[in-house]
């Protein structure tokens, strides 16, 4: 079997190897116009800030595709002819397919700023190495910078223009930072950390118009209120789509809508043909929304069940319990289960420990516990996700807590000291 | 990216293998020859190339040290003294440093204090207490195999019952009970004057380590075969002072003890241990002698693989970004079982703790396997899939 991959991320790279556990004759390609090997996305950051090298951000050490015999070609792929199941690459050459995976990924949301259209340097976003590659270029001549944008990409970008003493000011549209996954009360105290480290964080603030200089590098921004921010580099970090724009360009292309439209199985309505990843747009029968998840862990999951449905099992792709983790800056966060889609004024059980960055906040619906949002304490994500499956009442959760501690040694957080407050979940976003 | 003013260059040239970690480096290998090259010694004629360069001899070292070293009674101050001196000095803040940089960490706050104690006062002021009453300079911090001469039935014969039976305790019984119990971290990372340097002073160049397979397959090979090296050495040391074993001077027989002995004391304690284990922290990272040669993490880490320690991953949490891996100093690809979902105990494994701690995704722990862990889960409840439709994660995520 002939099967080609296009998108060396996560998705892909786990679909090939999964491929390549279920068939050890299969002939198994990754092309990619990104890089010649799969990197860590999420540690472009690291990168950034001197804590890494590039060559640190592969996950897996090069001889694997070797060993594992996954070609890996680097080239943009540009055009697919169904019918003979070939597609094109951009230094002309064909490479046919009897399957073939979409795993293309997602890029950065860009909206039609006033001003935006003459920009010919200085905007930024954080998610290819492309892009790394823009900002260290432009860190070097950078004193101040705007990021646009209050998500986790944002916050990331933020860290690392301060850690090279780029005078950083964030516009959030919204009234408190994030409010798709924090509550109020975390996100006052994690913009109150944001400050502490130096940032200019500016809530219920947006960018209205963007100007540049002489030489079309971005040279300030305006904002609603009327203020003009000098910058010399703007960062764009107000979320992502599935990235599809060079799909559309393709003669034969999978059905498209905000991503590539698959079923259940991740198979598109080409025969043969798969996506998965950020770039997947899962329509389930019965159900009106499609599901588009754009995080790491289900770019993994999703490109693991193409591995293997490539070879006909026709596994149905089931998100399970819902969990994600990240960091802002020191404040570390966890969360399982439904907290942003939980119903607006979802009673919680909320602890925060004064004097320090740590909550804990338990969301039940008055009978049983539907979610958990856990920040600068280490949690057991297993551990929530089992009391969730179990229906525990909040009280008992609230009384078991500390066995789902995942604290370093000696440094469990002291939950006992402190009662928790039975506060209803703030949800200010539209 | 490296900071842009000319601190950033230097800091980032110095933990980088730049210029001036090369100096550091050289600088710290003519250091180690001087120390070593003492009268008599094996070292001697190469340490007289620089003493001829700086009109010094061979013996002016413990000179230095009675002038640097002068609260001290000049009788307990020699070369030794001093080194062991600067060693605690540079303990003392780089651990300072490490716990002021993990001030928010706990275990690493806990860790570092008792290695500084111990290095303070196990690894320099009790021998030099000791010396001062009149008796022998024993390190209590150190057990077999780094010191079998305090197993040589001459060594036990001139020693307080006391100490000879601390000795025996020690290695025999206290070394593998706590290993078991909590792995080889308790001695390579908490007690052990080399790990306690590499952990404080060495904190800079930790992840300069070597993450290949081919160096793994290298460090089994090599610290086997210096623990191996060892107990052939302690046998030479024993046998000769067995009863019934009269071992005379000229035989073939002495001449092949002796110079294994002397074999294992320039290379592997003196050269591998004393000098390369620490000359190259800019070059090869802190652990390069506790990773490849030390006979006791050796034997230790096979006591470890059959303990209660180990690395715990949470499932499906982490985001392969590499920063255990990069910051591991004992150059384990940490990622590559995070990433796998496999919590695991590898042998070379020192419990340091800097993975868990540089870890953003808060899925490593170190921990103590016990068998009525609270967190193992049970398969009813990973199995029950009710909850699926009450409040359906059906919807876009970001």
């Amino acid at each position: 079997m002939n099967i080609v991959i296009i998108g060396n991320g996560v998705a892909g790279i786990t679909c090939a190897q999964v491929a390549r556990q279920r068939d050890a004759d299969a002939r198994i390609t990754v092309v990619s116009g990104e890089t010649d090997y799969f990197f860590s996305r999420t540690a472009l950051m690291y990168s950034y800030m001197d804590l890494m090298s590039r060559r640190d951000l592969e996950p897996m050490e090069r001889s694997v595709y070797r060993k594992q015999r996954i070609d890996l070609v680097r080239d943009w792929v540009v055009d697919m002819d169904a019918s003979a199941s070939t597609v094109k690459l951009g230094s002309g050459s064909t490479l046919p397919y009897d399957k073939l995976v979409f795993a293309v990924g997602a890029s950065p949301n860009m909206f039609p700023w006033k001003g935006a259209d003459q920009i010919k340097d200085g905007k930024v976003h954080f998610v290819s190495m492309q892009d790394l590659d823009d900002c260290e270029r432009l860190t070097k001549t950078s004193k101040q910078a705007v990021v646009v944008g209050g998500g986790l990409i944002g916050i990331e970008l933020v860290e690392c223009l301060l850690h090279h003493g780029v005078k950083t000011t964030f516009l959030i549209r919204e009234p408190y930072y994030w409010p798709m996954a924090l509550g109020r009360e975390e996100a006052d105290y994690v913009t109150e950390h944001m400050r502490h480290h130096g940032v200019d964080v500016r809530l219920e603030e947006e960018m209205t118009q963007i100007q540049v200089d002489a030489a079309g590098r971005v040279s300030g921004v305006v904002t609603n209120t009327g203020e003009t921010l000098p910058c010399q580099m703007l960062g764009i970090a107000a979320g992502v789509k599935p990235n599809v724009e060079r799909i559309k360009a393709f003669a034969d292309a999978p059905e498209l809508g905000r991503g590539i439209k698959v079923g259940p199985t991740l198979e598109t309505n080409l025969p043969g043909v798969f996506a998965c990843g950020d770039c997947a747009e899962i329509h389930y029968p019965g159900q009106e929304r499609p599901l588009t998840e754009l995080i790491w862990y289900s770019a993994k999951r999703q490109g693991a069940l193409v591995g293997g449905n490539l070879f006909g099992d026709a596994a149905e792709y089931a998100p399970p319990l819902f969990f994600n983790s990240s960091k802002f800056f020191e404040v570390e966060y966890t969360t399982v289960g439904s907290v942003m889609d939980a119903p607006d004024n979802a009673p919680t059980l909320y602890r925060k420990l004064p004097g320090k960055y740590m909550s804990q906040r338990i969301v039940h619906d008055g009978e049983r516990v539907i979610g958990f949002n856990m920040l600068g304490s280490r949690w057991n994500h297993e551990i929530l996700e089992r009391w969730i499956h179990e229906r525990r009442s909040a009280e008992w959760v609230e009384k078991n807590l500390r066995s789902a501690q995942y604290d370093v040694e000696f440094g469990r957080a002291p939950l006992h000291k402190h009662d928790v407050q039975a506060m209803p979940l703030n949800k200010e976003w539209p | 990216m490296r900071r842009q003013n000319a601190a950033g260059w230097l800091l980032h040239d110095v933990k980088n293998r730049g210029v001036t970690a090369w100096l550091l480096f050289a600088a710290l290998t003519i250091f180690y020859i001087l120390i070593y090259g003492y009268r008599g010694g094996a070292m001697e004629p190469i340490a007289n190339v620089f003493h001829g360069l700086m009109g010094t001899t061979s013996s002016s070292p413990d000179q230095w040290a009675k002038t640097l070293i002068f609260f001290l009674p000049e009788n307990l101050v020699d070369r030794w003294t001093l080194y062991g001196f600067l060693y605690s000095v540079a303990v003392c803040t780089g651990g300072g440093w490490v716990i002021w940089k993990y001030r928010h960490n706990r275990y690493q706050i806990v860790r570092t204090s008792v290695v500084i104690f111990v290095q303070v006062a196990f690894g320099f002021s009790i021998p030099h207490i000791l010396k001062f009453f009149q008796q022998p300079d024993y390190y209590f911090s150190y057990f077999w195999p780094l010191k079998f001469e305090y197993f040589q039935p001459s060594y036990i014969a001139s020693h307080p019952g006391w100490l000879v039976f601390y000795t025996f305790a020690g290695s025999l019984v206290l070394v593998p009970v706590m290993t078991v119990l909590f792995g080889k971290r308790w001695y390579c990372s908490w007690v052990c004057g080399c790990g306690g340097l590499a952990n404080t002073f060495g904190e800079p160049w930790r992840h300069l380590s070597t993450k290949s397979s081919w160096s793994w397959k290298f460090e089994k090979v090599s610290i086997h075969t210096v623990l191996a090296l060892s107990v052939v050495t302690t046998a030479m040391w024993i046998v000769p002072s067995l009863p019934g074993v009269n071992l005379v001077e000229g035989t073939t027989a002495y001449a092949v003890i002796t110079w294994v002995r002397s074999a294992y004391a320039l290379v592997v304690v003196t050269v591998l241990c004393g000098m390369a284990g620490t000359a190259l922290y800019p070059i090869g990272g802190t652990r390069v002698w506790c990773r490849f040669a030390c006979p006791m993490a050796a034997m230790i880490g096979l006591m470890q693989k059959f303990g209660r320690y180990r690395i715990r991953v949470k499932r499906d949490m982490c985001i392969s970004c590499g920063m255990c891996s990069k910051y591991c100093e004992m150059g384990i690809d940490v990622r590559a079982y995070a990433q796998a979902n496999f919590s695991f105990t590898r042998a070379s494994c020192v419990g340091c703790g800097l993975c868990a701690e540089v870890c953003p995704r808060g899925v490593l722990r170190l921990e103590n396997v016990s068998r009525k862990d609270p967190q193992e889960l049970n398969m009813t409840a990973l199995v029950d899939e009710s909850w699926k439709g009450q409040h359906s994660s059906v919807g876009s995520r970001t």
